[in-house]
């Protein structure tokens, strides 16, 4: 049986060990120059002109990294799509299931045999891929990106194996309930993709209670934010990130130490000398806001539980698939 | 007495609304060549598919070499198939073939099929896609053969061959067949193939089994001539057709008929099939139609 998957599945894989290789290629390229670059704009830049660089870094650099990392997010689709859905389809429109199914293998042990030899090929690619790129990006990632953003999260790490694997029994299952090849495609990607958009903006930031916190609106905490204005409730700060967390709050009110909201009367005050000298003095004022979060600590928590969840969903599919298919 | 190699009890299968085969009881014994004949969508295809476990009956029971169709890898061993039309791999090449059933089959005969392979002349390394209709036909049958099945089930072997193809398919299945020893079910909607290779013949009609015995049997009771006449007690008219220069009877009587030539097996299946088709009353009572079989 394993004979006859590797002998049915031989053209895919040179494809797919094909495409790996040119990444590999291209990401190994990439990973270099970003550490040459790393290494001779961003270590010891002087303070004046760290942004700077740090800026031109992110333009070299920032859309290649975005791209690979979509490409990633694409291969377990890709996956799906090609590999899982014809599984069974393709034997039912050539009619060779039933060859293949009056062989001495029962229906179960086929698709036990070939569900299982197929997963573990997309373990294989997508979680080269991810190694990959994780090396590649990793000066990009340390210096500019936030590792919990949606994309840069799904194309980390262990996650995208349990993308993978998810979308190739997903794919199967389709086929063998639509039980025609291009239907059973589209259904598969169009499922790929509601799930890949409900877990980072719906679910996934409900896995672990957030914690809530006061944050002390000092200097720090003023670079780490987008803009700070002023609304007829008093002050609000939009965008603050905690160094490596991933922010639930996106727009926060400020309040003085005693709990009153700061008003644009109270700003006034500062309101001397350039912008700088004016934000520096109201660091000074002990004002603070309350910000939700995923700590940075989390981080593996949640790729583990990713997959987790991801391999879970797989095995399920997989179970009801092997049961479905006694009944084909 | 060896155990049936098909046993069914009021055997059938709907698809939604539509019933593909309907009460259907069936003792077939074993070491037989069975022809399966009936028109397009008599059922024939279904019969088939529940006798290896393809589709599962939606009403009554049905017993291959004494087990559940499919129920496992040793009845799948057991049972050979060939579905219409000779599905095969067309990326896989003749060898591979092979080496599929070699892999998939624990009794597989590898010098029985290089054997077939080489004898018909087809080339191992090529592929499966570019062979002729016949030529696919073989290679399937080759692979349900070198399996050493107890019984092969063929659904319509020589319907998309041509004559010459035809002839030289069916030649080689009575050779190997005596060889191997194995019970053959094959199918067609022509009666004609069925001649030449089947000792017992199953009648299939309007989703009905219209008429199932040995052939030796069938030809032994059944009458044709030309011209109306009186019955003695216990025949039965199977269908008079009088739309012919001379108007023609084909007649079941246990006893000998003085005068009256056999039917051949080619009017009597025509016979039963044309009184299916458009006679009501045969649809509802296919029972008792069975003739006795010698084995009972």
């Amino acid at each position: 049986m394993i004979w006859l998957t590797w002998r049915q599945f031989r053209t895919q894989a040179v494809v797919a060990v094909a495409g790996l290789a040119v990444l590999a290629i291209y990401l190994v390229v990439l990973g270099l120059r970003m550490r040459a670059t790393y290494d001779a704009d961003i270590v010891d830049c002087l303070p004046a002109d760290c942004t700077g660089a740090r800026r031109d870094f992110d333009e070299a650099y920032g859309t290649q990294v975005a791209l690979v990392g979509a490409l990633l997010l694409g291969v377990p689709a890709l996956i799906g799509a090609f590999w899982g859905a014809p599984l069974i389809t393709r034997e039912l429109e050539e009619k060779t299931d039933r060859m293949v199914w009056n062989q001495s293998v029962t229906r179960t042990r086929w698709l036990a045999v070939k569900l299982t030899f197929l997963a573990l090929a997309g373990v294989a690619v997508s979680g080269l891929f991810s190694l990959l790129l994780t090396w590649s990006a990793s000066r990009y990632d340390q210096l500019i990106g936030e590792r919990f953003q949606a994309l840069t999260f799904a194309s980390r790490n262990v996650a995208p194996v349990g993308y993978a694997v998810f979308a190739f029994v997903l794919g199967v299952v389709v086929g063998l309930l639509v039980r025609r090849t291009l239907p059973a495609m589209a259904v598969t990607l169009a499922a790929f993709v509601v799930v890949q958009v409900l877990m980072p903006t719906v679910l996934r930031s409900h896995l672990m209670t957030p914690v809530t916190g006061t944050v002390r609106l000092d200097a720090e905490a003023i670079s780490r934010a987008d803009f700070m204005g002023f609304g007829p409730d008093g002050a609000r700060i939009d965008g603050y990130t905690m160094p490596g967390a991933w922010s639930l709050t996106t727009t926060a009110r400020v309040f003085n130490a005693d709990g009153t909201p700061y008003t644009q009367q109270q700003s006034r005050a500062c309101d001397r000398g350039g912008p700088e000298a004016g934000m520096a003095c109201i660091a000074e004022q002990d004002l603070h806001f309350s910000y939700t979060y995923q700590p940075a600590a989390r981080y593996w928590t949640f790729q583990w539980t990713e997959l987790s969840i991801f391999l879970g969903l797989g095995a399920l599919l997989a179970g009801y698939g092997l049961r479905r298919i006694r009944r084909t | 007495m060896t155990t049936p190699i098909i046993e069914t009890e009021r055997l059938g299968k709907r698809y939604g609304r539509t019933t593909a085969l309907t009460d259907c009881t069936l003792r077939i014994p074993a070491g037989r060549v069975v022809g399966l004949v009936g028109p397009n969508g008599a059922g024939k295809s279904t019969l088939l598919g529940l006798t290896c476990g393809l589709i599962a009956p939606s009403a009554g029971s049905i017993a291959v070499l004494g087990n559940r169709p499919g129920a496992g890898a040793a009845q799948l061993a057991r049972v050979g198939f060939v579905a219409q039309d000779a599905p095969v791999y067309s990326g896989l090449s003749v060898a591979d073939h092979l080496r599929l059933g070699a892999r998939l089959n624990p009794r597989w005969d590898m010098r029985l099929a290089q054997g077939r392979v080489e004898r018909l002349g087809l080339d191992p390394a090529q592929k499966a896609g570019r062979l002729s209709g016949g030529q696919r036909a073989q290679l399937a049958l080759t692979v349900a053969a070198a399996k050493r099945a107890e019984l092969l089930v063929l659904d319509e072997p020589v319907a998309s061959l041509d004559p010459l193809a035809r002839t030289a398919f069916l030649r080689d299945l009575r050779e190997f067949v005596a060889e191997l020893g194995v019970s053959v079910v094959l199918s067609s909607h022509l009666l004609g193939d069925l001649e030449r290779v089947c000792d017992h013949l199953v009648v299939l009609a309007a989703s009905r089994v219209q008429l199932a015995g040995d052939v030796s049997d069938l030809l032994a009771t059944h009458y044709r001539f030309a011209a109306p006449r009186d019955l003695p007690p216990g025949a039965d008219v199977i269908h008079a057709d009088d739309s012919g220069r001379e108007p023609v009877a084909i007649v079941r009587s246990a006893a000998p008929l003085p005068g009256a030539e056999h039917a051949d097996l080619e009017d009597l299946g025509l016979a039963y099939m044309t009184r299916a088709l458009i006679s009501p009353e045969a649809r509802r009572s296919p029972e008792g139609r069975h003739l006795p079989e010698a084995e009972r």
